[in-house]
């Protein structure tokens, strides 16, 4: 099902584009790229990062945090056979007005992809549960991550993605700072920093049976990727996990990662 | 109940605390009777709790219930969660069973504090031992235990971090003397002061004191987080080493 309604002029689309606030770049003409804070090409290597070592072919995936859509858009194209795209804090932000601005890329795009407005500390299994589930960027921006990561378990049935931001990445020992009054990146929604050894420490408290890590692929350790599998996988699932990744889950592997650089 | 009764029932039961019963009976506790009093004058002795509702979570084996009653309090309600429900836990009939020998009434409840809500109802003053490293989320039994405290959140705990300035947790797990005789792996934390301060500013506690703990020192701390609706009197008990946090140095 094309979600595409009455075609738009390539000057109207322009001036939609405009009259929006956009974080991520996506193309959706040849020669009219929405105007995000992330380019097209620190996207594309995310999304290489993110997405290139899974077959999402017939999967289903959930995308929390959706933001503009960049990676609900590129999981249907690898082949997911459900996408449902989902955020709160842009899609409800006066300015950002993020679902708006994710529907035009959308209708213009036409994919089949569902949209649902979704506040990460009320997800329960009422969502459904889903192959994938996608939770980039936002970890460190919930007061209580603790119970949002258990909330995600229990909607995962073969793989949690996390993306964040880290701290304490020279400690082996699972940790997390605290950021109060906006002290990290004057951001009042910024509130905490894992570790890869609190990370590793919360997704097998959580059931996840095998953790994968790699560095952020344009900002190194200071962020960091994180492929969860619950011990229902799909060996399918899998296409590559070789270097840059890891294996988090393996005695000494969290110590290593904290004496390199 | 007659002594060889008394000391057979004393052994019949595996004991988190040491509790004296008698003056020459004392039940055989992982925690020694010096280290509960020094804890429990910590603690209990700035407050007056004549008169006052307590709940205390994660009671282990209630001593520091029983001391409130001690002290006055016309209503106690002791409740822990892992050490009285896991698998195998009898902790909670011993605590029962020592409030009985000792002739104070306890209320008792298997509770997880993660759930407590103002439904649950309103108490004076609300004591939790032992709190973060035995909470796989602190942050939301913060709020529960705030949910249900009208005056004092009494909070003592494992720390870490102490030389970082930054608010900060580290998270541990540790084998812990619960449930069968072989223990159960028990997930938690442990906050340094700063984050402490912080969350408990975030509830809405708008003066905050603390101090090491009496005979274990930094690594465990003691914090009273006091509600605007508690009367400033009540820091008159809070003597050195009691600090207060909120209040502006110099």
């Amino acid at each position: 099902m094309l979600l595409t309604t009455s075609r738009l002029s390539d000057e109207d689309l322009l001036a939609r584009m405009q009259s929006f606030h956009w974080w991520h770049s996506i193309a959706l003409r040849p020669g009219l790229t929405t105007f995000g804070g992330k380019t097209e090409l620190i996207l594309a290597q995310e999304e290489e990062a993110i997405l290139a070592p899974f077959n999402l072919a017939g999967r289903s995936v959930i995308d929390i945090g959706a933001w503009n859509g960049h990676f609900s858009f590129a999981a249907k194209r690898r082949g997911a056979r459900r996408v449902l795209a989902t955020d709160s804090y842009i899609w409800n932000h006066p300015v950002w007005r993020g679902r708006e601005a994710f529907d035009l890329a959308r209708s213009e795009l036409g994919l089949d992809i569902e949209a649902a407005l979704l506040d990460p500390p009320e997800i329960t299994e009422k969502v459904g549960r889903f192959d994938v589930v996608l939770f980039l960027g936002v970890f460190y921006h919930l007061y209580d991550p603790i119970d949002v990561m258990q909330r995600l378990r229990g909607i995962t049935r073969q793989l949690l993605i996390v993306e964040t931001h880290h701290d304490l990445t020279g400690e082996a020992r699972p940790g997390m700072v605290f950021y109060p009054d906006a002290i990290l990146n004057q951001d009042a929604t910024n509130w905490w920093g894992p570790n890869p050894g609190l990370m590793l420490h919360l997704f097998l408290q959580l059931g996840f049976t095998r953790v994968f890590y790699r560095d952020h692929p344009t900002l190194g350790r200071a962020r960091g990727i994180y492929a969860a599998f619950t011990p229902e996988v799909d060996d399918g699932l899998i296409l590559r996990l070789d270097a840059p990744w890891l294996d988090l889950d393996v005695p000494g592997a969290v110590e290593a990662l904290a004496l390199q650089p | 109940m007659s002594e060889p009764d008394l000391r057979a029932a004393v052994g019949a039961h595996r004991w988190l605390q040491s509790l004296r019963l008698r003056p020459d009976l004392l039940t055989p506790g992982l925690i020694s009777e010096a280290q509960l009093r020094a804890e429990e004058a910590a603690l209990l002795d700035p407050l007056n709790l004549t008169g006052a509702h307590v709940l205390e979570v994660g009671a282990a084996n209630g001593c520091f219930s029983l001391a409130a009653r001690r002290r006055g309090a016309v209503r106690v309600l002791a409740t822990d969660h892992l050490a009285w429900s896991l698998p195998g836990a009898d902790a909670q009939s011993a605590t029962e069973w020592a409030a009985h020998a000792m002739g104070l009434p306890l209320e008792t409840q298997v509770l997880d504090p993660r759930t407590l809500s103002a439904d649950f109802g309103s108490f004076h003053v609300v004591l939790a031992t032992a709190c973060f490293e035995q909470l796989f989320n602190p942050i939301q039994a913060l709020r529960g235990l705030r949910s249900v405290t009208s005056r004092v959140l009494l909070l003592e705990t494992m720390q870490d971090a102490l030389s970082d300035a930054r608010p900060m947790m580290m998270a541990q797990s540790r084998i812990l003397p619960y449930g069968g005789p072989e223990g159960n792996w028990v997930a938690g934390w442990a906050p340094n002061p700063p984050l402490m301060l912080h969350l408990l500013n975030d509830l809405g506690f708008n003066r905050i004191l603390y101090r090491n703990h009496p005979v274990l020192g930094s690594a465990r701390g003691i914090y009273a987080a006091l509600l605007p609706e508690a009367p400033e009197g009540l820091l008159a008990g809070f003597d050195p080493p009691w600090i207060n946090m909120t209040q502006p140095v110099g």
